[in-house]
């Protein structure tokens, strides 16, 4: 069939303005907020299941390839339409469709972005626990795709401990409903397996989220130190110590400077490495653990403790931490953010190789993480416009999660593998493993007409042609 | 019994692959893993994946149906099989795979019990918050499998929630992965989640990884009592809404205390007269607290002075709870012919389910006998027959229709566990989820012959 025809039928079944395919308009939608590139044929804004589910059929019928995408802001290329086709985009899809107080549910459209939620069910003292640093525009869609966490995972979990059910359209056109506003339900759990598939196996059109009781008390902590292994160890200790934070952030020296620069927060300028810590619960429980915490942290060291005396001066310690990768980024045209997790004994000794990659790549690199559960952001700032740096800062990103693997980790935490590490997969799984995962994709998405060339290593033979996806592109 | 192997073949393969002690068709032996009263034609207890991998190949080849079995505490969930050629046994698949308690992670051999991984965690002060009932014999195999849990469910969550890898074998014979042994991951995708809860279905797993939780140092329980239901949910709704952050809120119907409290000094199975006590007068909330002296002040502050009133702590709290989590042990401890379901829905439809079984029991003889996590929407409902006789299969099946008649669209009601005969009339697992389609499809994908537990699942 004729490109005309197809931009036909995506009109007829969506809408005239609801179908781009000039090429201006489609150049838009090459990005996300990683560095992966791909541009689409047609980019459609569906406004209901129905219109989703017979996109999904005319695509499977011409197999044109079909990417649903949020608000783009993934970091490992999961909604870039890596082989062209229609990418689907939900921002016609943002109702909030019931907020089930009682019942401690919500269910959502995709399109809705993760803040506005939390904003919405305030006034029932609940909240959308999920938290990533994107969620003033990150969509639900795009955080139930990636399993997104956020700084308070560490206490309230990632994204699939807070969905119960979802409605999802398979890539031939089906509507399944997964599961429902109870906690477990009958068979397999099809929503914990949904979850994190990354829009590989179906595309959202409905979540039922769990809702979370606001805390009646929070307590901000600022820990100073001088060196990098005494904060590593102190984290260390937090966590086996019985203290459970709801946050436990760390930035190092080099990140301290570029963000006091950018946000003046207060962060000292003269450290080696600062702990955000942030606990929640009943006023007297929240009161003895920051007594312990700051106990622990003074046993490692801590050259000073600071403590957010009210909501403003939290949310400042807050912003220093939130647009940290952004104030990075002020050094150099562009940024790598790597997402391994250690087991949280091994942080120091991690941190430490990341400084020998950095200097035996001669890039500069930061650290700006979620400590607490070991996931690490070493941040690569590179120029894109240098070949021989782009190559280098592979590399760099290559023996950071090889690391990670040896230390017994994994190479995401939370970012997903998408087009970005897909490669990188053998580093964790052996053949048979990703067969078996394989098995789990072909039953959804047999003709992989949905988000093709994602998570799954690209087999031998085709290699060749895609091995420079990985990296490159602006930004 | 099938044509394609002749009976002695089939021991004597199974004992090349995991060494003649670990074999057997000995019908002394095979007779005490019955399922449902089908004798498997032959046991193997494989020491390795590499062994677990040799039998289901083995298996796969000639279209064997394949049991895996732990500890025997769940075997009764299911379907009646159709036939079992082999019961693999897991007891074997004990090593610690890893444990460094800084890290608060563990993995560990799926035969190993409960009970095993807390006599190795407890001096670490760590606890998994899986809480099972007979943790001697349930071993984390089954539990994955069954997607059991306990009264820490209302704070840890469920094993989808903590278990963090697994190490599995296909049906046909493939060693694989998912997961990792960090708590976040998300590389892959979350085949834990397709296993737990799969009953054995979809794959034989042979080790899992999880997340630890630090012990609390103290913990107190504050017991609430009233006379209606409906006081229990208010009081219920009065919890979750006050800032407390409980780590159980456990409801304990009137008749499940009697039983509740039998755990303490068990009783031998009778044959078939049930001997559950004069009903219970109240309806208990039990609020379990963690924290210091300050902490547990501000819960009766809050709590108020119904369940201020009476407050449980050291060696008896903890044993109370033991009990609580035997629940659905004791239930048949106590009566043979019981029935257990396991109900799962919205917080907002437990007092309406409740109600439901209460009355589901009173119409065809049974008393109800009720525990569960209130504050999740997850109970266990037991049915206890009142007459001396066993009660006749259309007891069983009549309680069970009206109950799922009662059923929210997107509830369960799962029977666990009741008398074979009764069995026959109905389906355990209840009404057709909406996404079977899409279950079946990964069944096929997975294990196409249906060598695994044929016959016992949904489908
Ligand atoms: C500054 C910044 C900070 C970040 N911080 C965090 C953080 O703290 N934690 C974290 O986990 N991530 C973080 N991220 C990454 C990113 O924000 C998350 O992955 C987010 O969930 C992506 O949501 P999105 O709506 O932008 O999705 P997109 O990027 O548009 O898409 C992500 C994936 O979801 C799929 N998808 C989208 N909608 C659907 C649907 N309806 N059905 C099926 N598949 C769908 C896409 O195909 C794609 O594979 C950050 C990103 C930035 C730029």
């Amino acid at each position: 069939m004729p490109r005309s025809r197809i931009s036909e039928e995506l009109r007829e079944i969506a809408g005239a303005e609801a179908v781009l395919d000039g090429a201006e308009d489609l150049m838009l939608y090459e990005y996300d907020a990683g560095l992966s590139t791909g541009t689409p044929q047609w980019v459609v804004f569906p406004e209901t299941t129905k219109q989703v589910s017979r996109i999904a059929q005319l695509a499977s019928r011409m197999n044109v390839p079909l990417v649903p995408r949020g608000a783009g802001t993934g970091l490992s290329g999961g909604s870039i339409p890596r082989a062209g086709g229609i990418v689907l985009v939900f921002s016609r899809m943002t109702k909030i469709l019931e907020i089930d107080a009682a019942n401690r549910r919500a269910v959502v459209q995709p399109g809705v972005v993760n803040a506005d939620l939390s904003a919405v069910v305030a006034r029932h003292g609940l909240f959308f626990a999920p938290d990533p640093a994107s969620q003033k525009a990150s969509t639900i869609g795009g955080n139930v795709a990636e399993n997104s966490g956020g700084p308070h995972t560490l206490a309230h979990g990632v994204t699939v401990n807070h969905i119960t059910g979802l409605e999802v359209v398979l890539p031939d056109g089906g509507v399944v409903q997964m599961g429902g506003k109870a906690a477990d339900s009958c068979g397999y759990d099809l929503t914990g397996l949904f979850v994190g598939t990354e829009g590989t196996v179906g595309i959202v059109t409905a979540i039922t989220v769990k809702l979370t009781k606001v805390a009646e008390a929070v307590e901000t902590l600022l820990a100073i130190f001088h060196t990098i292994d005494d904060a590593a160890n102190a984290v260390a200790s937090i966590t086996a110590g019985g203290i459970t934070p709801v946050a436990l952030e760390m930035l190092d020296g080099k990140t301290l400077r570029c963000v006091e620069e950018a946000t003046h927060a207060g962060y000292p300028m003269d450290s080696g490495a600062v702990l955000l810590i942030e606990l929640e619960g009943l006023r007297e429980a929240v009161t003895e653990q920051a007594e312990a915490v700051r106990a622990v942290c003074e046993r490692h060291n801590a050259r000073e403790m600071r403590r957010a005396a009210n909501e403003q001066e939290r949310q400042l310690l807050w912003k220093g931490r939130k647009t940290a990768f952004a104030a990075l980024g002020r050094l150099a045209p562009a940024y790598y953010t790597q997402d391994g997790v250690v087991p949280r004994s091994h942080i120091a000794k991690v941190l430490r190789y990341i400084e020998t990659v950095a200097q035996k790549c001669n890039l500069q690199i930061g650290n700006i993480f979620h400590a607490g559960d070991g996931n690490m952001h070493p941040c690569i700032l590179f120029d894109m416009r240098d070949p021989d740096q782009v190559k280098r800062t592979h590399e760099a990103g290559r023996m950071i999660l090889t690391y990670c693997v040896d230390c017994g980790g994994t190479i995401t935490g939370e970012h997903g593998v998408g087009m970005e590490k897909n490669e990188l997969m053998p580093l964790l799984f052996s053949e048979d493993d990703l067969e078996v995962m394989k098995w789990v994709h072909d039953a959804f998405n047999p003709k992989s007409v949905l988000n093709p060339q994602k998570l799954f290593p690209t087999p031998r033979s085709c290699r060749e042609t895609n091995v420079a996806g990985g990296i490159g592109g602006s930004r | 019994m099938s044509p394609t192997v002749a009976a002695a073949g089939l021991a004597r393969a199974l004992a090349a692959i995991a060494g003649e002690a670990y074999a057997t068709e000995d019908p002394a032996r095979t007779t005490s893993f019955a399922i449902d009263e089908v004798v498997p034609r032959a046991a193997v207890e494989p020491g390795s994946a590499a062994e677990v991998a040799a039998v289901l190949q083995y298996a796969h080849a000639r279209k064997l149906v394949v049991a895996p079995a732990g500890g025997f505490t769940h075997q009764h969930t299911g379907g009646i099989p159709e036939r079992v050629d082999i019961l693999l046994r897991t007891e074997r698949l004990k090593a610690v795979e890893h444990y460094d308690p800084g890290d608060m992670m563990i993995g560990v051999g799926v035969g190993t019990t409960v009970a095993e991984v807390e006599r190795k965690i407890g001096p670490h002060q760590q606890i998994l918050p899986l809480e099972t009932a007979q943790p001697e014999r349930s071993t984390i195999g089954g539990a994955l499998a069954t997607a059991t849990h306990g009264p820490l469910k209302h704070a840890y969550g469920g094993l989808r929630d903590y278990c963090t890898g697994v190490r599995f074998v296909t049906a046909d014979g493939k060693i694989a992965k998912a997961g990792a042994k960090v708590v976040k991951n998300v590389a892959g995708y979350d085949l834990m989640k397709l296993l737990i809860g799969s009953y054995g279905t979809m794959a034989v797993i042979t080790g899992a990884s999880f997340k630890l939780f630090p012990r609390p140092p103290q913990m107190r329980t504050f017991v609430a009592q009233f006379a209606r239901l409906a006081e229990a949910m208010t009081f219920r709704d009065h919890v979750l809404g006050s800032p407390l952050t409980p780590v159980c809120l456990e409801l304990v119907s009137p008749h499940a205390q009697a039983i509740v409290a039998e755990s303490f000094h068990p009783v031998s199975p009778n044959s078939g007269e049930t001997r559950v006590g004069p009903p219970g007068e109240t309806w208990r909330v039990l609020v379990r607290a963690a924290g210091s002296d300050r902490v547990l002040a501000r819960y009766r502050a809050e709590l108020g002075a119904a369940a201020a009133a009476s407050e449980m702590g050291g060696d008896d709290e903890a044993q109370m709870w033991r009990s609580v989590a035997e629940f659905p042990h004791t239930l048949f401890e106590r009566s043979r012919n019981a029935m257990l379901l396991r109900v799962d829905v919205a917080l907002q439809d437990v007092a309406p389910m409740l109600e439901a079984a209460e009355r589901a029991a009173l119409d065809n003889s049974f008393l109800c006998a009720a525990t569960g996590r209130i504050g999740v929407g997850s109970l266990l409902v037991g049915f206890a027959p009142i007459a001396v006789d066993p009660p006749s299969a259309m007891q069983y099946v009549n309680a069970v229709s009206y109950l799922r008649s009662m059923t929210p669209r997107d509830g369960s009601a799962i029977v666990l566990r009741c008398p074979l005969e009764a069995k026959r009339y109905f389906n355990v697992w209840g009404s057709t989820p909406n996404d079977i389609g899409t279950m079946k499809a990964l069944k096929r994908a997975f294990d196409g012959e249906d060598i695994l537990n044929r016959g016992r699942f949904l489908f």
